[in-house]
């Protein structure tokens, strides 16, 4: 019978330092038994629980695309403990990973309809993995807009990325900092004003939003008065996290399990769980 | 319903040990609990209610989830010799049914064995579960408000009680069933033994004290989420774990790595709600930093919470959080308190 | 006696003295007390005094109900002796304005410990209790026993020779008189006599009972860390789980942090769900404490405490051997 507490190994194959002041890395993690490899099915969404033996665990959302085969990406912010010990790797080292876990963005009732992608700062993870695999699927999905706002031009994840996406033509991406900066060639504002202005229509859409819990806040209210209806906003909640499977307790809010009702939820769900925003 | 006479209950006891791993009460007062057992004598058969429910052996305190040494992890699953409880109390077995739903099933993922507890499940899916009626609920008992019964059948694999001269045994499950059919040699209850049953249940009943009907909770509790009342209920709370920890339907635990980096161990030890760190995030943020905040979690996880997703209360009503507790907060006068304040919105 | 403290409390509320009060209440279960918090004049009927108030109260203007001393209230307080001491020691150690605490005390000959009820009960719950000068009378289902009250007396309560609050604004009846105020410490020198191996074997034994519940902790009013050194996790210290090295560090560490600071109200014992006795190392170290610095927690408002302070004429034979 499966383990669910035991991780798989990972070897680390690639890091990418996003950001000047070396707080955010880019993992790439490579199964090390083809068995694992298999067995791994994820949709967009989910997250896992990244081992180092000896030290603990941390929760992160998975940023890769089960479209991109072979290798898991995960980005990191250095925080506390256990991050701190996860940016000290190198290439080559050895990680566990449990997963995949959660549930996951509503992907197939997307189908047919409008995408609008919404996001702040280094929540982008599981959005990346979410429009890489629309992208992957393109035919099945409507128009596809992406707002993505970070305090300043450093603070981007996947900045190679975004340049090839703002060249593509069967998508819209708008970037945004907080304030004016040198050479920055897009929108300036808030992720929320930001919004507003696009005004992305409701029409046939479902939108995704995903950032620091202030972002959120303000956010919410512009999709409402651009008249998306709850069941149709989409957001990713984040609670102190430890056994992934909704049997500790730790990310109990309502009646729900923050690692296995969701991390997934619409604003209409969210709504019935007191204390949930 | 076969008739074990307390003569013949040592060579019961002694036969039983022999084929499974018996834990029965054993101790007195606060440190008393289900352990091993290998002779009649070694069991506590008078107490009303051990201190530690059997969540000690099922769901033990500190369990490690695997050992590592380089790469290689070693399970901490063990196979166990299939075990069995005597003199389980109905709210603990009931107990144990709730922590099932949770540890060994999940509600979310039903059908996928990875979200299945597998150290749970080695020791509770090999266990017979032996519920012994209680004669003399303690006035801290409140089983009845939560659809319980002294002399309830609802949980366990074999039901028994306790008579002037012997035991009598019915099974309840097909596991029960099966392990009834090993017993040979006993008699079978008479009609005077079921009437005796009869009048031992009245007694039972008339120890317990007027109920509140908690499904009534349940649906009222919602309505003053947000009541000053709760600043009030939680007011001499001091924020320690005791009653969730003797609780026998407590279940949140922490999961900690100890050792180095090339050899150590995992492992997995009881937490608390009402600890203030419990929900404490890397920021520095915490959720529940309120005093207030925690004791209407764990309130609202006994009677509404639980409800919502499982269809019955995850209080069980044996009070053992009531005589525990260092400042005498009382679930009961709580549960009143707030249900008078709801039934005011 | 009772009636004389609601009037107080009463006269209180009137005179716009205080804005909050705490007291003991009646519990929910026989010969058990309650901590109450009275915000008005109406509620002083909740208030008794007797020999089930065990609570250390002093308790609840630290730790996490801190937020009752920051802002500006005006706030009562009934305590015993050993109660009164904490509030000494809150005083001493900064914790507390002693400009917003109305202090009443109330004259204490001890507070009864359930435990040893039950074992005069053998066991057999008792329904309801009455007390009398010199014993008290227990009732259950099927029996009716009387007890000598002094043979049921907490731990704290026995060799007690402060039984009045040292610092008071009102005192209900009269102060009791103590014989001497010499502390003794029979108890302790019992366990001294012992050797080594059995003292080691004992604690273990008693200490592995330990579910970490950490009530002991949470109940004492001289443990008031923000954060807890148990609860650090950068470094962590001790292990979460109840393994008995890391148990026994989490006792004696606990116990060390105390020293010189413990009034010995006993709370930590009358709180442990495993029914260990965490008094008596508790009791050695004040003794120790006692004997090295002449030194008593929480009598005098200003008195620097021993282990925050030096004194040139102090024992120093662990220097010098």
């Amino acid at each position: 019978m499966k383990n669910t507490y035991i991780p798989i190994p990972m070897k680390v194959d690639k890091i990418v330092t996003e950001d000047p002041a070396k707080t955010l890395r880019t993992y790439d993690l490579a199964f090390v038994k083809d068995a694992d490899l298999e067995q791994f099915q994820y949709l967009p969404g989910q997250f896992c629980e990244m081992s180092l033996l000896g030290m603990g665990e941390s929760p992160f959302g998975i940023a890769s695309s089960p479209t991109e085969e072979g290798f898991l990406r995960f980005t990191v912010n250095r925080t506390g403990l256990v991050t701190n010990e996860i940016h000290n790797l190198r290439e080559g080292d050895m990680v566990g990973i449990r997963g995949p876990l959660g549930n996951w963005y509503p992907v197939e009732d997307f189908k047919g309809e409008n995408v609008v992608i919404v996001g702040g700062g280094f929540a982008f993870t599981t959005l990346r993995s979410l429009l890489v695999y629309l992208l992957a699927h393109r035919e099945d999905y409507g128009e596809i807009i992406c707002i993505y706002g970070a305090r300043n031009p450093d603070l981007f994840i996947y900045k190679d990325e975004l340049g090839t996406w703002l060249k593509r033509t069967d998508m819209k991406l708008h970037l945004t900092i907080d304030n004016e900066a040198d050479g920055w060639e897009h929108h300036t504002g808030f992720v929320p004003a930001v919004t507003e202005q696009i005004a992305p229509s409701a029409e046939k859409a479902w939108v995704v939003v995903c950032g620091p819990p202030v972002m959120i806040k303000y956010t919410l209210p512009v999709l409402e008065k651009l008249k998306f209806p709850d069941a149709r906003i989409i957001t990713s909640l984040e609670r102190r996290m430890k056994c992934g499977i909704g049997k500790c307790g730790r990310c109990n809010i309502g009646s729900q399990y923050v690692c296995i009702d969701g991390p997934v939820f619409s604003l209409a769900q969210l709504k019935t769980i007191p204390d949930a925003l | 319903m076969i008739k074990i006479e307390k003569s013949e209950f040592g060579t019961f006891i002694r036969d039983l040990s022999a084929e499974y791993k018996l834990f029965a009460p054993v101790g007195e007062g606060r440190q008393s609990a289900f352990r091993e057992v290998s002779s009649a004598d070694q069991m506590n058969t008078s107490i009303q209610m051990t201190q530690n429910s059997p969540k000690t052996v099922f769901l033990p305190q500190t369990e490690v989830l695997f050992e590592f040494n380089g790469d290689d992890i070693q399970s901490g699953e063990k196979a166990a010799k299939p075990m069995f409880f005597w003199g389980v109390r109905s709210c603990d077995a009931r107990g144990m049914n709730l922590l099932d739903k949770v540890m060994g099933q999940s509600k979310q993922r039903p059908d996928d064995p990875a979200f299945q507890d597998p150290y749970w499940k080695a020791r509770f899916d090999n266990a017979v579960i032996l519920t012994l009626a209680c004669h003399e609920p303690a006035s801290t008992c409140f089983c009845h408000w939560t659809g319980g019964n002294p002399f309830s059948k609802e949980a366990g694999d074999l039901w028994a009680v306790e008579t002037e001269t012997a035991y009598l045994i019915e099974p309840l499950s097909e596991k029960g069933k099966d392990f009834v059919k090993t017993l040979s040699g006993y008699h079978t209850a008479s009609d005077k033994d079921k009437q005796e049953i009869k009048t031992l249940k009245k007694q039972a009943e008339s120890c317990l004290r007027p109920a509140v009907d908690a499904k009534i909770l349940k649906e009222k509790l919602p309505k003053i989420w947000d009541d000053p009342l709760w600043d009030e209920v939680s007011a001499k709370c001091v924020n320690c774990s005791a009653c969730a920890f003797i609780c026998p339907t407590c279940y949140c635990f922490d999961i900690q790595d100890e050792g180095k980096k090339d050899k150590g161990k995992r492992f997995r030890t009881w937490d608390c709600c009402m600890f203030p760190i419990f929900t404490k995030e890397a920021s520095g943020h915490n959720p529940r930093s309120l005093a207030r905040e925690r004791v209407r979690q764990r309130v609202m996880h006994k009677f509404n919470y639980f409800w919502e997703t499982y269809g019955e209360s995850l209080c069980t009503g044996c009070g053992r959080c009531i005589r525990v507790c260092p400042v005498n907060l009382d679930i009961r006068d709580v549960a009143k308190q707030l249900l008078e304040a709801a039934s005011a919105v | 006696m009772i009636k004389a403290l609601r009037e107080e409390v009463r006269r209180l509320f009137e005179e716009k003295k205080v804005d909050l009060v705490i007291g003991w209440g009646k519990g929910s279960l026989p010969m058990t007390a309650t901590p109450v918090f009275i915000h008005k004049a109406e509620d002083v009927e909740q208030l008794i005094w007797d020999e089930t108030c065990s609570n250390n109260l002093a308790v609840y203007l630290t730790k996490d109900k801190r937020q009752l001393v920051q802002t500006n209230q005006k706030i009562g307080i009934v305590v015993k002796g050993c109660d009164g001491r904490s509030l000494v020691l809150y005083a001493v150690e900064n914790q507390i304005k002693r400009e917003n605490l109305v202090i009443i005390g109330v004259p204490c000959n001890g507070v009864i410990d359930k435990k040893k009820v039950l074992k005069q009960t053998e066991g057999k719950e008792v329904l309801s209790a009455r007390f009398e000068k010199e014993r008290m009378v227990v009732e259950g289902r099927g029996f009716k026993t009387e007890i000598t009250k002094s043979d049921m007396l907490s731990r704290s309560c026995i060799h007690c020779n402060h039984p009045n609050a040292p610092v008071y604004d009102i005192f209900i009846g009269e102060p009791i008189n103590t014989d001497s105020d010499v502390a003794v410490y029979p108890d302790v020198e019992a366990f001294e006599k012992l050797d080594c191996e059995t003292r080691w074997k004992d604690m273990v034994e008693s200490y592995s009972q330990c579910i970490r519940c950490y009530a002991c902790r949470n109940v004492c009013p001289s443990c008031y860390c923000t954060e807890c050194f148990v609860d650090q996790n950068d470094p962590q210290w001790i292990g979460k789980s109840p393994e008995i090295t890391d148990t026994l560090i989490f006792h004696l560490n606990r116990n060390l942090h105390v020293a010189g600071r413990c009034v010995e109200c006993g709370a930590c014992e009358r709180a442990c769900p495993a029914d260990i006795d965490l008094l008596r190392l508790n009791r050695k170290i004040s003794k120790e404490i006692l004997e090295r610095f002449n030194f008593t927690a929480g009598l005098d408002i200003d008195e620097k405490p021993a282990l925050a302070s030096f004194c040139e004429n102090e024992k120093q034979d662990f220097i010098m051997g």
